[in-house]
């Protein structure tokens, strides 16, 4: 699915959070969104999934407004942000089952446990989601952003506090879902992880986007050493 | 048929939330018979007459029912709103209105559990039991889960409110109180009436009752989108 965003700003309070972006992505693409803490790439994600209304722009998902009509559009989302989205309290079989209910997932006890088995998590089916290490409630979130097989998946720093195996197996994963033709947004600061994953890069300092450049056309020593550039430029503006 | 399974599925994990949480269930219980035992150790052991005795358990009841239930919202929008679950919903593409109704069906059956565990033992405690029949206590218990689900109404689209400020465990108490005024004075003269007469004697509080349950129960759905989405 096609997910176009045009003008998109967010203002909170007096602070322009996300300003005038516009961004398109198309089926089989992962776009890789670097920046740093604070650039506004979770206010983003949360304004792409319908979690967040924009103070001004269109976001578009195919051909339905998904700022006017957000329930129509839910469903072919896939979102992971920094909150676990599910219940703590209950373990990740519980909170599947209940979350494919909610999607009408068809054979929800067999997509649970297919889901908790890619994932590695089927020997903690019955343990409770609080009680998970980092690594393992991002296994977690990604078996949940992928219950209901949506065509759109917004990813917010998937890779933020994994250690290497797990961090392996979210750039597997990411990777293996672009071949299923799915749009894929990922946010993080991580130029190595981005750029490994990545079929697209784009900047986003201080609320704005800045469209980089093409895996084909860019090497990561020189995405690195223009995000880095970036970053030194927007220091000195502030000084 | 699919908003109908939602909000069953979603029932369904509200239950199982407050009913596996030992420590809410401890909290609510244990604070609801200690305002029946406070207010029976202070009037007792040698209780007035039958009306007086009405009017004591029916103020007994109420306030035990409306504090257990500002606990009652206030824990489970909290329980939502930590972890992001409440978004983790908002994402299945439900509408506001099956989670209002299916927050608002949980609450109402939780607290009306409570109520009957509840009831029978203030009974007890402050000497009414003896001439409360079966019709009686069915009585008590219709106008406990009209003014339940009125005080339900209002108090989950108030409780999704106050929970998503900080500070907002002491708002909801703020904000409902004197909203549900209505409802709490017709559901305590209804019950006063019941336990002292066997039945309803001025039919003016229960369509009061009914009525305010009914509108805050009307307008509160219309409000949930924007108090769910904004």
């Amino acid at each position: 699915m096609r997910l176009n965003a045009s003008q998109i700003t967010k203002i909170i309070g007096h602070r322009t959070i996300v300003k005038d972006v516009t961004l398109s992505i198309n089926p089989g693409e992962i776009v890789v969104i670097f920046g740093p803490n604070g650039a506004g790439k979770t206010t983003l994600i949360k304004i792409l999934s319908t979690l967040l209304r924009p103070t001004s722009g269109k976001l578009k998902i195919e051909n339905t407004d998904a700022i006017a009509d957000y329930l129509q559009v839910r469903h072919t989302l896939g979102v992971i942000v920094h909150e676990q989205l599910a219940y703590p309290v209950l373990t990740p079989y519980e909170n599947l089952k209940f979350f494919g209910q909610m999607y009408d997932v068809e054979d929800i006890e067999t997509r649970c446990n297919t889901l908790l088995d890619e994932v590695g998590l089927n020997r903690f089916i019955h343990e409770p989601v609080h009680t998970f290490s980092r690594g393992m409630t991002q296994r977690f979130m990604i078996a949940k952003a992928l219950l209901h097989n949506p065509s759109i998946l917004l990813l917010d720093e998937p890779f933020s506090g994994l250690d290497a195996s797990a961090k392996q197996f979210v750039t597997d994963r990411i990777t293996q879902e672009q071949q299923n033709d799915k749009s894929v947004v990922v946010t993080t600061h991580n130029i190595e992880l981005g750029y490994i994953v990545g079929t697209r890069f784009l900047f986003m300092i201080n609320g704005e986007l800045e469209e980089i450049a093409h895996k084909n056309t860019i090497e990561q020593d020189t995405l690195q050493q223009m995000y880095e550039e970036r970053l030194i430029d927007t220091v000195q503006k502030r000084l | 048929m699919k908003a109908l399974r939602q909000i069953t599925a979603l029932i369904r994990k509200d239950l199982r939330l407050q009913f596996g949480s030992k420590e809410t269930l401890a909290l609510i219980f244990v604070f609801s018979v200690l305002v029946v035992l406070i207010f029976a150790f202070a009037f007792g052991p040698i209780f007035p007459d039958r009306l007086e005795r009405g009017k004591l358990t029916a103020s007994v009841l109420w306030t035990a029912f409306v504090f257990s239930g500002i606990i009652t919202l206030n824990r489970s929008f909290t329980l939502e709103r930590a972890h992001g679950a409440l978004h983790g919903i908002r994402l299945t593409g439900v509408d506001a209105g099956s989670l209002y109704l299916s927050k608002v069906a949980s609450s109402v059956i939780f607290l009306f559990l409570l109520e009957i565990v509840i009831t029978p033992i203030a009974l007890q405690l402050l000497d009414v039991f003896d001439v409360v029949t079966i019709e009686i206590l069915l009585k008590l218990f219709g106008i406990l889960f009209i003014g339940t689900l009125g005080f339900c109404s209002v108090g989950v689209l108030l409780a999704g409110i106050s929970t998503s400020t900080t500070g907002g465990e002491s708002l909801l108490s703020v904000l409902l109180l004197p909203l549900v005024i209505p409802i709490i004075m017709s559901g305590t003269k209804c019950t006063v009436s019941i336990l002292v007469m066997g039945g309803l004697r001025d039919m003016l509080w229960l369509y009061m009752l009914i009525g305010s349950s009914l509108l805050f129960f009307a307008s509160a759905y219309l409000l949930a989108d924007a108090v769910i989405e904004e």
